[in-house]
């Protein structure tokens, strides 16, 4: 699909689902994408646990290649892709087309400053519980968009996860939902390796 | 560090993944139309790994490389060393001895080889999460597992036949005895080929790595006393031509389109 | 170097987090209790993950090893129910 016809589908409804790694997904993406990266080993069963089946796709990888692969997974799993943006990013703005970022944090921002912003942690429960930056919710990536847009960002929101594959997703999402989001470039990998205090929670009886 | 080695083995030909798994970005070395650039660039995604360049240890003449695809469909640059300039007929990045490339915690040093062919550089490669000591160098067609590239592929035209043999063979036993092994001992050597793969003599190993001290001291040709010696044993122990080499060589030079290549591979 | 002896191998490598744990969790469905899983995971973030998982599931990690390569191995043993 060309740009144009890219922008035309969004203003009918159908999302972008942007497969870069979270990176340069942040420094630039296509307004309202949201970031899911790409591999092949498992890229159909974690869509399956988190992107909404009521929604259109379409596909935005790099270089073309990858886009091709991840349209035959999603389309197997079940997805609606309605195709993918040709020419990438590069593409885009060569038509003229505005992009938008997703701000970066490192822990030691978080760290430094936790009372500028509302930390947002996108890992399963039992791994918040196991252990948790001092201060931050709990907020599943798997969970439904319609409760990610339930939270309040009287603060910028800072996502978290295990290294930062996760909470892209759910920062792109917030993004899009109009939300104030930032994500933590590293993680709780980069929190602990640096020693930073961890929370637990009292786990649940159940199993 | 990320490393992967890849073969392709009806011409037993490597080529190689290098990333920094913290910076997410790799670069890809001597990739073969034989694996194809797509899945160079579907394995670095798997990797979580963006493709930030691609580099040629030399122009090759016995595998279609797809460098200029995969620097094409990743808009990064194809580096290949200076001396390639008036006998390659596209654009590329030019380098030159000693530069040095970091990819994140990767760090790649171009080490001119010539003797195989003029423009020929081996990689050193340091990992600086550990050490900036070097790890290892990929030896491309300069150094092979108990062997060495082969000086002789001459075609008689203008664009292939850039130095006589004995000249070629000369600079590559100075390349490698001066340069090469001028390295620690422990430096690892992973080449452009191995086993049955025509680029090299007959001592050509199979197994896919060795060391510089391994090198050193079973290396046959180098242990040779002298340039002299060492080209009269390269030539008696060469193997056969490589198939179809001088239009893989023309094709790779940029000289003929990919459909004139005819019988490069099966 | 280890002895352990596993009763089934789950091989998850290349998968992103939180899938080595998702098929780890279907895999022990099938073990008894007392039965050993063995894991081979590249995600780094299973390296949190297993020990969290095992301690909501009841499950008991034996013995984690990054083997250097890249590649992270981790023993499962299967809690009672």
């Amino acid at each position: 699909m060309t740009p144009q016809e890219v922008q035309a589908a969004t203003r009918e409804g159908a999302v972008v689902v942007d497969m870069r790694p979270p990176k340069p997904f942040a420094t630039e993406h296509i307004p309202g994408a949201v970031n899911f990266q790409f591999n092949r080993a498992d890229l159909a069963d974690r869509a399956d646990l988190a992107l909404p089946r009521d929604a259109a796709y379409i596909v935005h990888a790099e270089p073309d290649p990858i886009a091709k692969v991840a349209i035959q997974i999603l389309g197997d799993a079940g997805f609606t892709v309605k195709g993918y943006l040709e020419g990438g990013l590069k593409g885009w703005k060569a038509a003229g087309l505005a992009t938008a970022a997703l701000p970066l944090l490192t822990v030691d921002d978080i760290r430094q400053r936790p009372d500028d912003f509302l930390i947002v942690d996108t890992r399963e429960g039992f791994e918040y519980r196991y252990g948790h930056i001092p201060g931050s919710t709990l907020l599943e990536w798997t969970e439904p968009w319609s409760a990610m847009a339930a939270v309040t960002d009287d603060k910028p929101l800072a996502l978290v996860c295990g290294d930062q594959v996760r909470s892209a997703y759910v920062a792109s999402v917030l993004l899009r939902l109009g939300k104030k989001a930032q994500l933590v470039f590293g993680g709780m990998a980069d929190w602990t390796e640096r020693g930073y205090p961890v929370e637990k929670t009292a786990k649940s009886v159940q199993r | 560090m990320i490393f992967k080695q890849y073969r392709f083995e009806p011409l037993a030909q490597a080529s190689y993944l290098l990333g920094c798994a913290r910076a997410k970005e790799g670069v890809i070395v001597d990739p073969s139309d034989d694996l194809g650039a797509e899945s160079y660039v579907l394995d670095a995604a798997d990797l979580g790994l963006s493709i930030v360049g691609v580099f040629e240890t030399h122009v090759h003449a016995d595998y279609v490389s797809c460098a200029r695809e995969l620097s094409e469909m990743t808009g990064t640059p194809l580096y290949l060393h200076e001396a390639a300039k008036g006998l390659v007929k596209y654009d590329f990045t030019s380098i030159s001895d000693g530069q040095v490339f970091d990819i994140g915690k990767v760090r790649i040093q171009a080490l001119h080889t010539p003797g195989h062919t003029p423009e020929h550089t081996c990689y050193l490669v340091s990992d600086r999460a550990r050490s900036d000591d070097p790890w290892f160098v990929l030896t491309g067609d300069a150094l092979f597992v108990g062997d060495v590239g082969r000086p002789d592929l001459l075609v008689g035209d203008q664009a292939l036949d850039v130095m006589d043999e004995a000249t070629r063979a000369r600079t590559q036993y100075e390349s490698i005895t001066r340069k090469l092994f001028s390295l620690p001992d422990y430096v690892e050597v992973f080449p452009g080929h191995y086993g049955g793969s025509t680029c090299g003599g007959v001592n050509m190993s199979g197994k896919v790595s060795s060391t510089i001290a391994f090198e050193k001291h079973f290396n046959l040709a180098l242990r040779q006393p002298d340039a002299a010696s060492f080209a009269q044993f390269v030539k008696d122990t060469a193997k056969p031509f490589p198939d179809n080499y001088a239009r893989i060589k023309s094709y790779n030079l940029g000289l003929i389109a990919k459909d004139e290549i005819k019988g490069a591979r099966a | 170097m280890t002895d352990i002896k596993e009763t089934k191998l789950l091989d998850a490598r290349g998968l992103l987090c939180p899938m080595p744990i998702v098929k780890a969790g279907k895999e022990m469905k099938t073990l008894a209790a007392g039965d050993i899983l063995k894991v081979l995971a590249t995600d780094r973030g299973a390296i949190a993950d297993f020990p969290a998982w095992a301690d909501d599931t009841g499950n008991e990690l034996l013995e984690w090893k990054d083997q250097g390569d890249g590649t992270l191995v981790f023993y499962i043993k299967k809690g009672e129910d």
